[in-house]
């Protein structure tokens, strides 16, 4: 069998003496989408700081397609194709939706030492992408971010991943404090990243959103993976509250069948 | 277009500048004169440079209290050197914009590195520049006259005539500096740092923009321009008073916000902060001109401030619900 995109081994995370991440083990495969479920303080946050590069693993291993990787800043975690989109979309109101998209990697016009930024390069594939992503309004690309919707925010995001062939997309809480129609386009994308060849990691409070959505569930309860391969088409939403919120090894094993750990 | 137009933050200043000339020169016509042209552009380009400088520090998200001080402990310290006879004046003056450059360096560095909001931090720095100011100098000014003929003296703040109108070199290192740091911060890659750095900092850091080094350039770049301007201060006035540059920095500041930079960072205008620049120093010259006492001065610079505060805020609000 190939290698997973990303193995994690044996990881812990210390925050001073209380430990965050217990040994855990993980694994995104290619063109996968995985929901990574828990409750408030079960640990998702700090796994995905930990894989994007935000905090420094204490103990244990990342690998990408088997090569091992060290994870010390988030720009390490870009370089190695990982893209990290947070609940408020990690992008700047000010700035258009093109510079938003580019930025720390602006393409530059002319000698390199005028540093001049290539807007009708960057205004262009905005325009693209924008229409990759399936926002059908006609939106210019100069348009400053915070006059953009939730969803479209997050699309944006989601296009930033997808043109700087980000193998794996990181989505935290995508879907919070977005409308129906929002969230169901949130979800659209994701499932066109899955198409053009990226896997995900998708965290939502709304189990229901990530049932719609995701090839596998892991679920992490107290720093600990409990369970890391339930198929949300064999399953149910009940079912799965019940790992998160916590059951005995006989409960789990009915209510979720024999691939649950 | 119209619409466009209007919704643009330096808009607001245009229209106050323009009111501002008409009414003036409507109740004195000799506001226009060239000779009360040529005074206030020395003095106005003088405060423009920091103003400038100020513009992409702020937009970033900080702002340096300590400009004022550097501006006057900078010519303070250079004139200590060469008045003394201890180097030339070429050496004088890159010893005292390193020095400069230093402060902003150490303002920087406690910024990002200790996390010491910017305020405390250069409220502190104009404190210390301030009293070494004048205790190098017990509190006497240098006399600076020695540089007339200077060829540094007259690249920095020589002076001829266009027609009627005087105009100093300076005049043309302001221009410089618009046209330099204006594209810096609308065409540039930095530029767009700039922006990301006080518009949303961890964004900006999770997409690999080194944030804190970006802050420290322009630390360092808002200290260099103070003290450049307060060596061609010296020249021009034949003094370096180490009082001089006192109560500069909210002058600055109030500049740089008249003409549309966010205080809060995120958006900067260089074309605004000229707007401003101008704004504030034709109402201080104008109101002497019309008669009005020059101790009410304070009085029309706090209203245009909130008044344009109040005017930004709506443009902002507009902006948004009406997309």
């Amino acid at each position: 069998m190939s290698e997973p995109l990303i193995r994690m081994d044996n990881v812990s995370k210390f925050y001073g003496r209380i430990q965050a991440l217990e040994n855990v083990s993980f694994t995104v495969n290619e063109r996968e989408i995985v929901g990574l479920l828990g409750d408030n303080g079960a640990g998702k946050s700090t796994l995905i700081k930990v894989l994007s590069g935000a905090v420094p693993l204490t103990s244990g291993s990342i690998y990408v397609r088997g090569k091992k990787v060290e994870m010390k800043s988030t720009t390490d975690a870009i370089a190695a194709g990982i893209e990290t989109i947070y609940q408020d979309s990690a992008l700047v109101t000010q700035l258009s939706i093109a510079r938003n998209l580019f930025l720390g990697r602006e393409p530059i016009k002319g000698p390199r030492f005028l540093n001049r930024m290539d807007d009708e390069m960057m205004n262009q594939v905005a325009r693209d992408l924008l229409k990759q992503v399936g926002i059908s309004k006609n939106i210019p690309p100069e348009t400053p971010i915070g006059s953009l919707s939730g969803g479209e925010r997050q699309a944006v995001a989601i296009a930033r991943a997808m043109h700087f062939e980000s193998d794996l997309i990181i989505l935290d809480e995508p879907t919070n404090n977005l409308g129906v129609a929002e969230t169901q386009g949130v979800l659209r994308f994701v499932r066109g990243a899955r198409d053009s060849g990226h896997s995900c990691i998708f965290i939502a409070h709304n189990i229901h959103h990530v049932f719609q959505v995701v090839d596998r569930i892991v679920v992490m309860r107290r720093g600990k993976v409990v369970a890391d391969d339930i198929d949300p088409k064999k399953t149910t939403v009940e079912a799965v509250e019940r790992v998160i919120t916590g059951m005995s090894d006989e409960e789990l094993a009915h209510a979720l069948g024999p691939n649950t750990h | 277009m119209l619409r466009r137009l209007i919704a643009r933050p330096e808009f607001g200043p245009f229209i106050l500048l323009a009111l501002e000339l008409f009414v003036f020169w409507a109740i004195n016509p000799e506001f226009l004169s060239p000779l009360n042209i040529g005074n206030t552009l020395a003095f106005t380009v003088e405060l423009g440079l920091i103003a400038l400088a100020m513009t992409l520090l702020m937009t970033s998200g900080e702002f340096d209290l300590s400009v004022g001080s550097v501006f006057g402990f900078t010519p303070v310290l250079m004139w200590t050197f060469v008045n003394g006879g201890m180097m030339p004046m070429e050496i004088g003056f890159i010893i005292a914009i390193v020095t400069a450059a230093l402060i902003g360096l150490v303002n920087g560095w406690f910024v990002t590195k200790l996390k010491i909001p910017s305020f405390l931090v250069t409220l502190g720095m104009l404190l210390v520049v301030r009293g070494t100011a004048l205790f190098i100098t017990n509190g006497f000014p240098q006399r600076t006259w020695d540089a007339g003929g200077h060829w540094l003296a007259e690249v920095l703040v020589g002076d001829f005539y266009v027609g009627p109108f005087r105009i100093y070199m300076s005049l043309f290192w302001f221009i410089a500096a618009v046209i330099i740091l204006g594209y810096v911060l609308n065409r540039t890659r930095v530029g767009n740092w700039i922006q990301a750095a006080g518009g949303n900092p961890g964004a900006a850091r999770a997409r690999g923009v080194k944030v804190d080094r970006t802050k420290v350039a322009l630390f360092i770049l808002c200290s260099t321009l103070a003290g450049f301007a307060g060596i061609i201060s010296s020249v021009r006035t034949s003094a370096a008073n180490p009082n001089s540059g006192m109560g500069y920095e909210l002058e600055v500041i109030a500049m740089v916000v008249i003409g549309g930079t966010a205080l809060t960072g995120g958006r900067g205008t260089i074309i605004g902060t000229v707007l401003g620049i101008f704004i504030l120093r034709v109402m201080r010259n104008g109101i002497v001109l019309i008669g009005v006492p020059g101790l009410a001065y304070n009085i029309f610079i706090g209203a245009i401030i909130l008044g344009m505060m109040a005017l930004h805020s709506w443009l902002e609000r507009r902006h948004h619900a009406g997309t």
